[in-house]
């Protein structure tokens, strides 16, 4: 049974993601047309958010997974890292595709290069690409483990960032729903519901993920190990 | 008791997932010659590179006459005393001359010196003005060599001489000239480490390491090694290097130049100046520049060459660069830019272009050595960090359009 938990998040997940975009679709209350040029694009809000919260989250596992094998050279803190990049990528891909869509049907553009939140998100998908893509041309070892750990500890920098840019510097992108202050009270309860069974969704989708993530890093390092016992190294 | 020029004190070392050197220790003095052998795989070239500062350091640390060079905390400091370096690869630049390089190699020791009866004793005085390009394997490699013993050969005071299979391409007589050398250079009171399966280069050890234990071997004296080297402090060094290679091979043209021009290029086929707002044209002049900093380092894609870089960032902490180079070329860009976008040169706007290339061109430059310890650096997607210029760019437009 224990060995199908990461299987059971992640359907558990999947099925929490469905609902949400059904709930989302179906259920959820319209924004005023007033307040939106194309008010049924925001729907896409309900995906938007919460895949780029996971994305956090992934990104967040990363950051640690790079410091536990940068400082205390932790195989596990390494399986964090390439299992955080993976789901990174994954998270931020959706988060920056649905956020295409939405503002090429809400500003008429798909990206705002002069957007501080557009461009430290866009980056830190573009960071996750650059590890998990960079892994894979690398054969495994030290020196790539201390480079790609080194940019994922560098990297994280830009999650602050990131989280204060709609804060400080809003050009484009909306400000916070969540955690808005006193500016936040104008997301409606059946909204904030959604969004929520979203968040929660996509969280339980990331860790399952992670984990099968991380099965498959320790799977390929006994594989390695086993094909040089095999080539009469150590 | 002689003086140590080399110690390393429970160094454990890492390649690989393997772990190649565990505990340890080695001193070395003047007039040693440590010999290294064992199988492949063994250690050998790690321990070379570890007394050369090139491997990062798991525990221990490593010293050059009595001073910390480089440890497991990351501490990582340049020599005081100049050393000798062959590697494996040999380090060289295809486009330079074998007299440049070697004149490198003096400055690098704070010294000059008239050096074509060394080059007759190693056969190549009639090749000295060649380009390194233009030698066989066995000739290049006796240039590396060469370069590797030339700091013990100027100077007068001990050095540490690391030699990783120098013998390897070498024909007899040069073999022969290189262990009299070796002979006279120890008598000198210059200390070597030596990898080598060679027999010959064997015999010449003072002490033959095999990595666990090593046996100690008597040599006959012989006439000491007279120095030939004539103090010449040369400032600047890193630079002087950087734009010399830029000079040699043109490179900087070729990769930087030639990408800010097709830009250019494009961006006149396809729009109509005279149609657009100010800010969008102050964009395309900038853009030339912004392009040519981007397609990255010159000096640093040519170093990747045999492993130069590696020879380079063993003795110097600061790696040759053509300082000069971007902001001139960006200048130029931007001014060629004004002139076709905007109908005028611009003195304001073609600072802030050799500002842009400049400062592009250095960022692209520290990504990019960062991912020089990797086993292929030239197949990580460096590239796409490089986004994140994109909106400082785009910000430093909008104020130059204010200018």
């Amino acid at each position: 049974m224990r060995r199908h938990i990461p299987e059971m998040f992640l359907g558990i997940g999947f099925i929490g993601i469905m609902t949400t975009l059904y709930l989302g679709m179906n259920w959820a209350p319209s924004v005023s047309i007033d307040a939106f040029e194309s008010p049924a694009a925001q729907r896409i809000f309900y995906w938007h958010v919460p895949s780029a919260w996971a994305a956090f989250i992934a990104f967040g596992v990363l950051f640690t997974g790079s410091a536990l094998w940068f400082f205390k050279r932790s195989p596990f803190g390494w399986r964090l890292h390439v299992a955080g990049a993976e789901a990174g990528l994954a998270c931020g891909l959706m988060a920056v595709w649905s956020g295409c869509v939405w503002g090429a049907a809400e500003w008429g553009t798909p990206w705002d290069w002069s957007d501080v939140r557009l461009n430290t998100f866009g980056l830190l998908t573009l960071l996750a690409l650059f590890l998990v893509l960079g892994r894979q041309s690398q054969p495994d070892g030290v020196e790539t483990r201390d480079t790609f750990s080194t940019f994922g500890l560098y990297g994280f920098v830009l999650v602050p960032l990131t989280y204060i840019a709609t804060r400080i510097w809003q050009i484009r992108h909306p400000g916070p729903v969540i955690a808005a202050g006193d500016d936040g009270g104008s997301l409606q309860s059946s909204m904030a519901l959604v969004l929520l069974i979203g968040a929660i969704s996509f969280t339980v989708f990331i860790i399952g993920h992670m984990m099968i993530s991380m099965r498959i890093t320790h799977l390929e390092q006994r594989l390695e190990h086993a094909q040089k016992s095999l080539d009469g190294g150590n | 008791m002689a003086a140590s020029l080399l110690s390393l004190v429970d160094v454990e070392v890492r390649r690989g997932m393997s772990v190649v050197l565990t505990g340890f220790n080695l001193e070395v003095a003047s007039k040693d010659v440590v010999v290294l052998h064992g199988e492949n795989g063994s250690g050998k070239s790690t321990v070379i590179e570890s007394c050369a500062r090139l491997l990062p350091l798991e525990t221990g640390s490593v010293h050059h006459h009595g001073a910390l060079v480089v440890d497991s905390e990351g501490r990582r400091s340049q020599p005081k005393q100049p050393f000798g370096l062959t590697l494996q690869s040999n380090g060289l630049l295809g486009d330079e001359t074998i007299e440049n390089h070697l004149a490198a190699v003096c400055s690098l020791s704070g010294m000059k010196a008239e050096l074509l009866p060394t080059l007759e004793t190693y056969g190549l005085a009639h090749r000295r003005f060649d380009r390194i390009g233009q030698l066989s394997g066995g000739q290049a490699r006796k240039v590396a060599v060469l370069a590797g013993l030339l700091p013990a050969m100027l100077s007068p005071q001990p050095r540490l001489v690391l030699l990783d299979e120098p013998d390897t391409g070498l024909d007899e007589n040069t073999l022969a000239a290189l262990i009299t050398d070796i002979g006279k250079l120890r008598e000198a009171g210059h200390a070597f480490i030596i990898a080598s399966h060679h027999p010959e280069i064997m015999k010449c050890a003072t002490r033959l390491h095999n990595l666990d234990s090593e046996t100690i071997q008597e040599q006959p004296t012989c006439q000491p090694w007279q120095a030939l080297g004539i103090p010449n402090k040369v400032s600047r060094l890193s630079t002087k290097t950087g734009h010399r290679y830029l000079r040699s091979t043109r490179a900087g043209l070729a990769r930087n130049g030639l990408t800010a021009l097709l830009v250019i290029g494009t961006l006149l086929a396809f729009i109509d100046p005279v149609s657009l707002e100010y800010t969008l044209l102050v964009g395309f002049v900038l853009a030339s520049p912004f392009a040519a900093g981007l397609a990255g380092d010159p000096v640093v894609n040519l170093m990747r060459e045999q492993r130069a870089v590696d020879w380079w960032r063993a003795h110097v902490n600061r790696l040759p660069a053509a300082d000069y180079f971007a902001p001139v070329l960006g200048f130029i860009l931007t001014a060629l830019g004004s002139v076709l976008f905007l109908d005028a040169m611009n003195w304001k706007l073609s600072l802030v272009g050799a500002g842009v290339l400049w400062a592009t061109l250095s960022c692209v430059r520290f990504i990019e050595l960062s991912t020089l310890r990797l086993a292929r650096p030239n197949a990580v997607f460096i590239r796409l960090l490089l986004p994140i210029l994109i909106l400082p760019w785009a910000l430093i437009v909008e104020y130059a359009a204010t200018l």
